[in-house]
Order: structure tokens, then C-alpha cells, then sequence
């Protein structure tokens, strides 16, 4: 079932060029951002005009009939769309970055702005693969353990971020966006994996790693962000089922949140720090 | 009171995580944890059991009297069937 995830991914995200609507069961959209889901197809009509529509089992099409540029597709595409897709069959996605060691993978999240590219993109100068930057993606199906697919090749970064963390940039990631595609320094993870660990970025000194308490991992995981949104409605998921699947996930995978300043100058020593927390827990043993 | 201790089924969700019972209020969407003392007398609430059999069984487990912790598990039930986790039967 594991590898299926990822081959039905690869076919479901397959791209041809055509038509897309203007609405999905009923719903209007307008070239704003804006997304529509239901449980078998998925639409989005952006800012600049491109549209892009997905239903389940047809694959992906790209409308550039009205795009005012087509340079933003990757971003569309590997973003809100992937998570579009993967929500319509099934697979949870979450807002987070993640590196892998030892066959394992090690997530973090956080809001927009809370480092989670940046600190990935700095524990691959300790050897850390990059297994995903900005989602991930996971198959809550299988009853021993939470699966990750790997995610798109390329971190997202700001220029300082470049820097600090030793990574090459390739590319700008859309226009008026001053982010930049990087190749990371610790290499690629390509296969799908199971989930240790799941830490939250917070700010706060010393730098440290903290556990969290079972029912405040419910409230952190309990986001809406609007890949979380974005499952709920595609999946037409109760409460009932919600709480159920977070519960899974509090009980299969460490949950621990990463203090740290966020300051430049520190940003070295506490990607060390973090680099050998994530060591010390795959050869400390597991949840 | 007398009569069972029941759950309110309808209003929460509970699911064990580590060695916690987490409570969903479907109503407030807020989480509850019940860990301790609290989630053994909660394990205790069977639908058949009422508030005494209930601290008699919590001193057994416990090795102590039930004069002993008969005040804290009252207060405990009183707290749950106010927030509309617990009712009596």
C-alpha cells in the first residue's frame, strides 16, 4: 500500500495542458486565489490567471488560456494542487518541512515565517537529507505506523536564509515572491518512510527540545491551515474521524517543540542542537 | 445522588493517548485531559456502577479506605457531570 501511495500520486499529479471550468459543483470561483474541493475534484483560479483543475483519476490541467504568466505554475502546482490531489485520495497533507536519517523522518512545523525551511535547509550541513520543504505529505492508513511520501526536490528560501544555511540557490521561486529555489547540502530522500517525529518551531531561549503532554498535542495538531481545511472538506471527515486520525498521530509519533531565538547569529549552534537531537532519538530508541 | 454513573456519549469524543484520556467536547471544541487519579475513576465508569461502587472500587485498587478519597472522587464526578461528560442514571 506504501508505494502505492506514492505511484498514485505521480499518476494523479500528472499535468496536460487544456480547458478548465470556472466553477465546481456550483461554486463560482474568480481569478483571486481561491480554491474550491469536493471529494472528487479540486479547482484554482490565481491571482495572475492561470487556472488549474484536478479530478480524481483524469489527472491535473493547466489553463493558461488567461494567465498573465506562467511563472508561478510550479509554485501552484507543488503547492495548494498537490495537497488538493493528495487530500481527494486520501493522503493527510501538514504544513511542514521535514529532513530524513536512518530511514525515519523528522518534521517540523509552524506558521508561515517560523523558520521550518530554513532550519531544514541548515541540518542538511549536518548530513540530513531533505525529504520535504513546506508540506508533507502522510498515509494514515496503515494501522502500525504514519508513511510519508517525499516531497518536491527544492527547498524554498530567502536570500539571508541561502546563506546562513550553506545551500545553492537555482532559481526564483515567482515573481514578486523573494524566495528562491535551493538545492540542499545534505542530498535527497526519495522514498517513502515512516514518521518519528513531528516538533513544533516556537521562539524562545535557551535554545532547547521539549516533550508535549498528550492532550496539548491534540491542540497543536488540531490547526487550520488550509491543508487541513482543505482535507476536511475533501474528505467530508467528522469530528468524530478527525479526532480519531489526530489521535493516531499523537500516539505513533513523538510530538516536541523546538525552542530557539531565531537570531542570525545563534542560528549555527542551534541547528547543531538540533541536528543532534535528531541523532540522539534514532539511536535513543522510539515511540 | 444515586443510580449508574453514565457517559454522556453524544457530547465528546475520549481517546487514550500515552497514559492520558483525552476528552473532545463536541460542543466547545475544547480538549480535556484526564490523567491519574481522574482517569482511573473515569475507567471506572462503566453505566453500571454507581457513585459508591465507584469508590469502593477506586480504594480497592488504591489499598485505602473509601472515607479516605470519597470527597475527591465526588468532587471529581460532580466537575464531569457539570460539564456534561457525566450523568447519573
Amino acid at each position: 500500500m506504501n508505494e502505492d501511495a506514492q505511484a498514485m500520486m505521480r499518476r494523479e499529479m500528472r499535468v496536460t495542458l487544456g480547458n478548465a471550468p470556472t466553477e465546481l459543483d456550483g461554486e463560482v470561483l474568480a481569478p483571486e486565489d481561491l480554491y474550491a474541493i469536493t471529494s472528487d475534484s479540486f479547482l484554482l483560479w490565481t491571482y495572475c490567471g492561470l487556472k488549474i483543475f484536478y479530478r480524481k483519476g483524469e489527472g491535473v490541467t493547466l489553463d493558461r488560456s488567461s494567465a498573465r504568466t506562467t511563472e508561478n505554475e510550479r509554485l501552484y502546482l507543488n503547492g495548494t494542487t498537490y495537497a488538493g490531489v493528495a487530500s481527494i485520495n486520501g493522503l493527510y497533507p501538514i504544513h511542514a518541512s521535514a529532513v530524513s536519517i536512518d530511514g525515519r523522518v523528522h518534521a517540523f512545523t509552524g506558521p508561515s515565517g517560523a523558520g521550518k525551511s530554513t532550519l531544514t535547509a541548515g541540518l542538511g550541513m549536518h548530513g540530513l537529507k531533505l525529504f520535504c520543504d513546506d508540506m508533507l505529505v502522510l498515509d494514515l492508513r496503515d494501522d502500525r505506523q504514519i508513511m510519508c511520501l517525499p516531497g518536491h526536490k527544492q527547498l524554498k528560501l530567502l536570500p539571508d536564509a541561502i546563506e546562513l544555511a550553506g545551500a545553492a540557490a537555482v532559481g526564483k521561486v515567482a515573481e514578486g515572491m523573494d524566495k528562491y529555489y535551493a538545492e540542499p547540502a545534505g542530498g535527497l530522500e526519495t522514498a517513502m518512510l515512516p514518521l518519528a517525529e513531528l516538533c513544533f518551531l516556537e521562539v524562545g531561549e535557551p535554545a532547547r527540545f521539549e516533550d508535549v503532554a498528550p492532550a496539548e498535542r491534540m491542540v497543536l495538531l488540531d490547526d487550520d491551515h488550509y491543508t487541513a481545511v482543505m482535507y476536511r472538506y475533501a474528505t467530508g471527515s467528522s469530528h468524530h474521524e478527525r479526532f480519531r486520525q489526530l489521535a493516531r498521530l499523537a500516539n505513533r509519533v513523538k510530538i516536541s517543540r523546538f525552542f530557539r531565538s531565531k537570531d542570525a547569529a545563534k542560528f549555527h549552534a542551534e541547528t547543531a542542537l538540533a541536528a543532534g537531537h535528531v541523532r540522539s532519538f534514532e539511536n535513543g530508541g522510539s515511540r | 445522588m444515586s443510580g449508574a454513573v453514565l457517559k454522556c456519549d453524544g457530547n465528546f469524543i475520549e481517546q487514550l493517548i500515552d497514559d492520558e484520556i483525552v476528552l473532545l467536547d463536541l460542543d466547545s471544541a475544547d480538549f480535556f485531559s484526564l490523567s491519574g487519579t481522574a482517569r482511573d475513576v473515569w475507567s471506572l465508569v462503566d453505566g453500571a456502577r454507581d457513585r459508591d461502587a465507584i469508590i469502593a472500587a477506586l480504594a480497592e485498587e488504591y489499598d485505602c479506605s473509601a472515607d479516605q478519597i470519597d470527597g475527591d472522587v465526588e468532587q471529581f464526578l460532580e466537575q464531569m457531570v457539570a460539564g456534561g461528560f457525566l450523568q447519573y442514571g
